[in-house]
């Protein structure tokens, strides 16, 4: 926790010791918006990765010119300009894959993550740790929807990346998929039973600080 | 220079710079993003009347080519008048509802399509409905765009849902027109057995999409009724493929 900002560590640390959902409890709103499906937990990761990488970068080659009293305001534009050029350019080469985006691209200008990492890490980091510490928050956050998604998909609609994998036999046994695992509430809950489980994980190493 | 006229300075350039890129990237990205639209538009008229495989990837010029082999866009009047576009010219376009005719290779109507325009829970469902060339049986249904919940509402746009739709009848047992309707749930479950053919299954978990669906399939429906009753008399005849393509309303009993 306290070693030096070396590259691996700045990758890892947000992973696990400093997960941005788990730990920070940051970007819940949008965890629960399109943790549905695999699919779109998974695109949403990847665009997530994308955006706080490319703004953390940019936030951290201006942060000696940032002026202090709207350094909010500029982090804000940087981000929403990054994420409305992914937004276009997903729309024009890959439209397919923005259809099924839909409203998430917006969601990400609202993902306190970015914001946060741009805050807490970029104004005070040489660029290129500085997009390693979002690849590694991209990564974070990407993991923990994945497994929120996947818990929630496979039992909310008996599938796996939209294949499904309950057999039929156990319908016809008179299995029933969880309608209640489709609604936001089932995330809060799974979101919260992960975050229990990190907890008592790292109970001891916590202590011992 | 003081750290206020530093901001303000910083605060200019900064805007600038973001509007250039933005204005930059949405102009030169537009083409390419309208054209993106179109052919998924024809890519659901087409997949309304099941001439594409749903599973299977089409580039855009194989879109465009069975768009123009197969469908041809008119209008319909209030009184059910299936009218050329060149014939609106002096027409109040709000008087005219435009339906896009798919011609089998003998230039007979298979089906015609008519876009959906509906209310949703979140904001609107955009769509097509497709109906064989008797005016009564659903020859398909798909949706190009919507806002509706991942995984509830949102339903609405995959094949399982949409496939439920192709052979029901939006009119009863008695020739009336009474529409097509979403029930809550499985149809088989909770609807009588000779209304059966008006519902499809609906989804569990997005009873409010299936209502406002069902109103905006009805109105929509209802204000092809005119065309529809054509079609069920059997009066409209059309020659597409010709050098001057026409379509007869009133095709001699």
């Amino acid at each position: 926790m306290k070693n030096k900002n070396n590259a691996l560590s700045v990758f890892l640390r947000p992973i696990w010791s400093e997960n941005p959902i788990n730990i920070q409890m940051l970007g819940i709103c949008s965890a629960l918006a399109v943790t549905v499906q695999l699919k779109t937990a998974l695109v949403m990761a990847l665009s997530m990765t994308f955006v706080v990488s490319c703004s953390s970068f940019m936030i951290s080659l201006l942060r000696k010119q940032i002026p202090k009293n709207i350094r909010i305001i500029v982090e804000l534009s940087i981000i929403s300009t990054f994420v409305i050029l992914t937004d276009e350019f997903l729309r024009a080469y890959f439209y397919d894959i923005s259809k099924q985006l839909s409203v998430f691209v917006g969601l990400i200008i609202t993902n306190c993550i970015v914001m946060g990492r741009a805050e807490s890490f970029a104004l005070s980091n040489p660029p290129h740790l500085s997009f390693i510490d979002g690849v590694g928050n991209g990564f974070g956050y990407g993991s923990v929807l994945l497994a929120v998604a996947f818990i929630r998909e496979l039992l909310g609609s008996g599938k796996c990346f939209g294949m499904q994998v309950v057999p039929d036999y156990f319908y016809s046994m008179g299995y029933e998929n969880a309608g209640f695992m489709l609604l936001a509430p089932a995330a809060f809950i799974i979101i919260g039973l992960l975050v229990w489980l990190q907890k008592s994980l790292t109970k001891d190493r916590d202590l011992s600080r | 220079m003081s750290d206020r006229i530093k901001s303000i300075v910083f605060a200019f350039a900064l805007c600038i710079v973001c509007s250039v890129l933005l204005t930059t990237a949405s102009t030169m990205l537009q083409p390419s993003q309208a054209k993106n639209i179109q052919t998924d538009r024809k890519k659901n008229i087409l997949m309304a009347i099941s001439l594409i495989d749903a599973n299977r990837k089409y580039t855009a010029a194989e879109i465009d080519r069975l768009y123009k082999e197969n469908i041809y866009k008119y209008f319909v009047d209030q009184n059910g008048t299936i009218i050329d576009q060149t014939a609106t010219r002096d027409m109040a376009k709000d008087e005219l509802l435009p339906i896009y005719l798919a011609m089998d290779k003998n230039n007979k109507i298979r089906s015609y399509i008519i876009p959906v325009e509906s209310r949703g829970l979140w904001g609107k469902i955009y769509g097509y409905l497709a109906l064989q060339n008797d005016g009564t049986t659903i020859a398909g249904f798909t949706v190009y765009k919507h806002s509706e919940t991942p995984g509830l509402g949102g339903e609405i746009e995959t094949r399982w849902f949409q496939k439920n739709f192709v052979g029901k009848k939006i009119v009863s047992q008695n020739n009336n027109f009474v529409s097509i309707s979403i029930a809550k749930g499985r149809a088989s479950d909770i609807v009588p057995s000779e209304k059966l053919p008006n519902y499809v299954d609906g989804i569990s978990g997005a009873t409010l999409t299936g209502q406002y669906l069902t109103k905006g399939l009805q109105k929509i429906l209802s204000e092809y009724e005119p065309a529809s009753v054509r079609f069920r008399q059997n009066v409209i005849q059309c020659r597409m493929q010709t050098e001057l393509p026409w379509c007869d309303n009133e095709k001699q009993k």
